[in-house]
């Protein structure tokens, strides 16, 4: 089959732009930990970058997906499989790392976000528009790397373990492979337990098409509780971002996700009535 | 509230941008300029992070709220974003790499695009604590400076070198024609709204201001 060689070698030049911007930032991935200091796993994480941005054109490399990356890598040993456990992470996160000249795909959460909080909170989002932050733009990093910079490498992943486990659907491949069968649309009791807390009641609602992550309803749960700091204290977008930043090392991940599940339930009811 | 915010008292808030390559040191000037640190470690910057300090300008209180934002191209959209009500700029480039430096021209438009014509801007030419690794003169970034009529001074986030200079010579820019203007119209500067973005007003007064710094021996 005849190849067209300009495809090929726009695609080229693309590859070799992210491999150096990947270069720049694999070293300055989680240096902290020991784990890094050896060579051979910094380059364990350029390999499995490298070929994700061969593999998915969309997206390439942006930065954030190392901090998504390094703790696969710690946690698989073999590449083969951190590259694959990777991929997909990514079949979750990939839409926020989707960017065009006008717009980065993450900015469709932060929408999400704003018209949760709109709901669920009317006077917080008044003040933060006022404070010219009706854009969200201040939760963008947490959405990101999912809390990543905000908290401890292993407080991260324990609330990436809770958060994957509440929205765990055990149909996620056929979700992901149109190709295989449509689901029933009744689910038993029994069928329904496999699920994880939050997207089994999405799966409830039969609101599945298109429902937003639980991610977005942990930053509206973190906003709320900050809320009287941020209403009385916050007269600046500065102000907001220093109040938030005060989570780090104080998030309980548990209670933050069921903060969470109490936002999205609350979210869930007010849009029924309206 | 009192006890919250003690450094909430001041005569000017100016918004101040860091732009530039991905990797030419951004984020550790700004922490050298805001607390004085230095990390080895640092992380790459995750669309717009941003920090203040408050510096006296004649005697005046000038609160400088500093954006750092992402180098990578892709977060372009986001960035630009943050441009908005910016009255000064740093736009850093790498003095090791070549390309950063290359680069500075892009970053220039797109800066004159999304922001007011009398912004302040000063070219920074970082990591010049790098002597053996130099790949960028500081004669041709002086010249493309007054070429482009902008500030220039060669700063190491490292060695604390000039960065307390740069960000100080910005701002005392920003605040003269801010001062000047005010005067102008005859207004008294210290009237001017506390907490709000000061707007550097007309065209008439770059050629006042834009006139190329010092730079590093």
């Amino acid at each position: 089959m005849p190849v067209d060689i300009g495809v090929y070698e726009k695609k080229v030049v693309q590859w070799k732009l992210n491999l150096s911007q990947i270069g720049l930032d694999v070293v300055r991935t989680d240096r902290s930990l020991v784990f890094y200091e050896n060579q051979a796993n910094q380059a364990k994480l350029w390999d499995v970058l490298a070929v994700y941005a061969w593999i998915d054109k969309d997206i390439g490399y942006v930065q954030g997906m190392t901090d998504i990356c390094s703790p696969i890598i710690i946690l698989l040993e073999n590449e083969a499989d951190a590259f694959w456990c990777f991929e997909r992470a990514m079949r979750r996160l990939r839409e926020n790392f989707k960017s065009s000249a006008n717009s980065i795909g993450v900015q469709s959460q932060l929408r999400s976000l704003a018209q949760i909080v709109t709901i669920v909170d009317p006077k917080l989002h008044r003040h933060l528009e006022e404070l010219d932050g009706g854009e969200y733009l201040f939760a963008l990093r947490m959405l990101m790397v999912l809390f990543r910079r905000e908290l401890s490498f292993v407080d991260a992943l324990y609330l990436w373990e809770v958060m994957w486990a509440m929205e765990y659907n055990p149909n996620i491949y056929s979700l992901y492979d149109k190709t295989l069968e449509q689901l029933p649309d009744k689910l038993n009791d029994t069928q329904l337990k496999q699920y994880g807390k939050f997207e089994r009641r999405i799966v409830r609602t039969g609101a599945t098409k298109q429902h937003d992550a639980l991610a977005i309803f942990l930053v509206a749960s973190v906003l709320e509780t900050k809320k009287k700091q941020l209403m009385k204290e916050a007269k600046g977008l500065d102000d907001v971002v220093q109040i938030l930043s005060a989570i780090t090392g104080n998030l309980d991940a548990k209670k933050a996700l069921n903060e969470a599940l109490k936002v999205h339930k609350k979210y869930m009811s007010k849009v029924k009535k309206t | 509230m009192g006890a919250y915010r003690a450094d909430d008292d001041y005569d000017y808030l100016f918004k101040v941008v860091l732009i530039g390559d991905s990797g030419v040191g951004k984020s550790n000037l700004l922490s050298r300029f805001s607390r004085n640190e230095f990390s080895l470690e640092s992380k790459s910057t995750i669309g717009v992070e941003f920090a203040t300090r408050s510096i006296h300008v004649e005697d005046k209180v000038v609160k400088a709220q500093i954006w750092d934002t992402a180098g990578q191209e892709r977060y372009r959209a986001i960035t630009s974003a943050y441009y908005r009500g910016a009255v000064g700029a740093l736009l850093v480039y790498d003095v090791t790499r070549h390309v950063t430096f290359e680069n500075v021209e892009r970053w220039l438009k797109e800066l004159r695009d999304h922001t007011d014509s009398n912004i302040v801007i000063m070219l920074v030419g970082n990591k010049a604590d790098l002597r053996h690794l130099r790949a960028v003169s500081t004669e041709d970034a002086k010249a493309f400076a007054e070429k482009e009529s902008t500030f220039f001074m060669e700063t190491s986030a490292l060695e604390s070198m000039n960065v307390e200079n740069a960000f100080t010579e910005v701002l005392t820019q920003i605040y003269r024609v801010v001062s000047k203007k005010a005067l102008e119209a005859g207004d008294d500067p210290a009237a001017l709204p506390k907490g709000q973005t000061i707007n550097v007003g007309s065209k008439d007064d770059v050629s006042a201001v834009k006139k190329v710094g010092c730079c590093s021996s």
